[in-house]
């Protein structure tokens, strides 16, 4: 009865935080933004000069490092490099919110001009990055703001994914491997996360909308990603007839592929978001993985560094910046990677291509 | 403890000055590491009053647990559920808080944090279980509990007084974070040092069987060191929500290790017998300025993740070499 309660009100703050995209199937921002292109971000070479002569400094406060989190951080450096700004920083908070207030405390000593980073946890962040706001420092947010926080007063913009993109994306490469119809398992993030919701949301709803013959038959929500094998092997063998399972990112889809391998399933076709190279050469060597949703993080990095910069010379960014994605299949890989990444395929994965 | 007797003889050999030299340990790399930082980081901010302080305030949770963790290793005993005993008790303020008031909300988690140490006590004392097992186990459960307690979701602190007291106020111009751990310390020190209990539980972790056999209750001090450090996770946790004026299920996670790391580094012997609380607190400070320094340097999170494991490992490879019985 609990759970089911639980369940319910979980369902309720989902469709709360989801609910604009539904109607008209765009991602909004995490206060309702209109979702502006990352393109439109754009310095004049006088802005540049401006800025290289500045003699700015940057500090990332990063929520928690990962493949996603290097390259938005490798494009941040980049553009700061390019524009003459030092990075005098970087921190990592371990997805924990006391860290990272301790993270931003840190860094002050160093008068930093910019901080970017992504809040652990919005609803109370403002609290952290309150001693950066009254130092004057530029803040730019990747994925969400401290609530509370006013744009273009406390802080410069907020640079995300295409959240609804992806999770249609998702849905659309499913139905393509499974020839617009078949029974689908549904494995999303059990968690009050404004991305992953969104993300899961979208692709539910393109789903439930546009493939009258494919239906999600198995639901299962995943709190903490260590525990996904067990998630994955409950519903594998509660529904052996699955055609394709969608996992809400690519670290858990790992463990729902191993569940699959070891009950020798090869016709269960696995679809999930972000570049991760166990999965891609999993689906390069024809195995159970179809697809892979990535969003242009490297450039996430390189608008949010860029917006910023602007914002010391004066110039103002759209609150709700979003770069694109793309559906990576065997097909795409190579050049999936380097246009979300900004790096060569890996190896491995090269040499199974040849 | 041939090693206690040598220093005690004061025979002036090489080994009893390399056995003061690593009760010392922990002054010394302290100073160490912060005169490096001090002299590498002279213009980047480090040495301020207000990075300084930071450094202070960030470790006060921190080093109230390994007060609790100085008397429970003392009796040769562990405590891994620290970790999430913070998490639990900082959630069950709050949420008291918002219903029912500043009081309850403070006794809710002080209450839970025993509550916590009572059950790991009782299996230990009691059932005869080692504490290793039980308190990895209760890490687990609690961490759990602290998942389900609010459904993931982190719970504001509005209470201004609580906030205050706890976190992010100030008593004669001395932050209150300063002021608790002075407290803790000041007491945790003269109880653990001027104590029948403190001598006790130094008993019980030097020899269980011959403490018992003087007439000590083995049990009853397993019982009590395991409940201290509940109570003292459950300020920690307090502490963290009035600081961060929210609780969530993920506060103190990241802490154990740290606060594990601190105590062995300040001198208190992993299997019990020897410890010193003023040490946890130079150990606390010295993992705090060492993530502050590192951060200050501009190392790559990755970088600062390595330097730091190799400094902790150097510094508990002196503090624990020849000291182990």
């Amino acid at each position: 009865m609990r759970k089911e309660v639980t369940r319910l009100a979980l369902l309720a703050t989902m469709w709360a935080t989801t609910s604009v995209y539904a109607a008209d199937g765009v991602t909004t921002g995490p206060h309702g933004e209109k979702p502006t292109p990352a393109a439109s971000v754009t310095l004049t070479a006088a802005e540049e000069t401006q800025i290289k002569d500045g003699k700015f400094t940057a500090a990332l406060v990063w929520h928690e490092m990962s493949e996603y989190t290097n390259a938005v951080n490798n494009g941040a450096q980049d553009e700061f490099k390019r524009l003459g700004i030092e990075v005098v920083a970087q921190t990592d908070a371990g997805f924990d919110a006391a860290r990272q207030k301790a993270d931003v405390e840190t860094v002050l000593a160093k008068n930093p001009s910019i901080i970017v980073s992504l809040p652990v946890d919005p609803a109370t962040a403002a609290v952290v990055y309150d001693p950066a706001r009254t130092a004057g420092t530029k803040l730019a947010f990747v994925d969400n703001s401290p609530a509370g926080y006013v744009h273009g007063k406390d802080y410069v913009t907020i640079v995300s994914d295409d959240l609804f993109q992806m999770g249609n994306k998702a849905a659309i490469a499913m139905a393509h491997a499974l020839g617009n119809k078949g029974k689908i398992g549904y494995i999303y993030h059990d968690a009050d996360f404004y991305v992953t919701n969104q993300r899961d949301g979208a692709f539910k709803a393109t789903i439930g909308q546009d493939y009258p013959d494919m239906q999600i038959v198995a639901e299962a929500g995943m709190a903490d990603p260590a525990r996904s094998e067990e998630i994955a092997q409950g519903m594998i063998t509660q529904n052996p007839d699955l055609d394709g399972i969608y996992v809400t990112w690519a670290e858990p889809a790992l463990s729902v592929l191993s569940s699959l391998r070891g009950a020798g399933n090869t016709h269960t076709k696995i679809v999930t978001l972000d570049l991760n190279e166990p999965a891609a050469l999993d689906m390069v060597k024809g195995g159970n993985v179809a697809a892979l949703v990535a969003d242009e993080a490297y450039n996430i990095g390189v608008t949010v560094a860029r917006a910023a910069a602007g914002s010391l010379v004066g110039k103002s960014s759209q609150p709700f910046l979003v770069v694109d994605s793309l559906a990576v299949t065997k097909d795409t890989v190579a050049d999936g990677w380097k246009k979300s990444l900004n790096k060569d395929v890996p190896a491995t994965i090269a040499d199974a291509l040849k | 403890m041939p090693s206690a007797n040598t220093a005690a003889s004061g025979r002036p050999n090489g080994f009893a000055n390399r056995i003061n030299l690593q009760q010392y340990v922990v002054y010394f790399g302290f100073l160490a590491i912060f005169l490096f930082f001090a002299i590498v980081l002279r213009d980047s901010g480090f040495l301020t009053v207000r990075n300084l302080s930071n450094i202070v305030l960030q470790t006060a949770p921190a080093t109230i647990m390994a007060i609790g963790l100085v008397f429970v290793m003392s009796a040769g005993e562990i405590d891994l559920s620290i970790g999430s005993t913070v998490a639990v008790s900082a959630l069950a303020a709050a949420v008291t808080m918002n219903d029912y008031g500043l009081v309850a909300g403070v006794l809710a988690g002080l209450g839970a944090g025993l509550l916590v140490g009572l059950l790991n006590g009782a299996l230990v004392a009691y059932v005869k279980l080692p504490s290793f097992l039980v308190t990895l186990a209760t890490l687990g459960l609690f961490a759990g509990v602290s998942r389900s307690m609010t459904d993931l979701r982190s719970i504001p602190v509005t209470n201004g007084t609580f906030t205050g007291f706890f976190g992010s106020g100030a008593f004669l111009g001395i932050p209150s974070l300063i002021w608790w751990t002075a407290i803790a310390v000041a007491i945790g020190h003269l109880i653990y040092r001027e104590t029948r209990f403190g001598a006790h539980v130094l008993a019980v972790g030097d020899n269980s069987r011959a403490a018992g056999v003087s007439g000590i209750s083995v049990p009853r001090i397993r019982l009590t060191v395991l409940m201290i450090s509940g109570g003292l996770a459950g300020l920690a946790g307090l502490l963290y929500a009035g600081r961060l004026q929210a609780a969530k299920y993920t506060l103190g996670e990241t802490d154990l290790m740290t606060v594990i790391a601190a105590v062995i580094v300040g001198g208190t012997l992993l299997n019990g017998g020897k410890g010193s609380i003023i040490g946890a607190l130079v150990g606390s400070l010295m993992m705090g300025m060492l993530n502050n320094g590192l951060i200050l340097m501009g190392l790559s999170v990755s970088d600062q993740m390595i330097v730091r494991g190799l400094i902790i490992l150097a510094a508990v490879a002196v503090s624990l070499r020849e000291k182990s019985r």
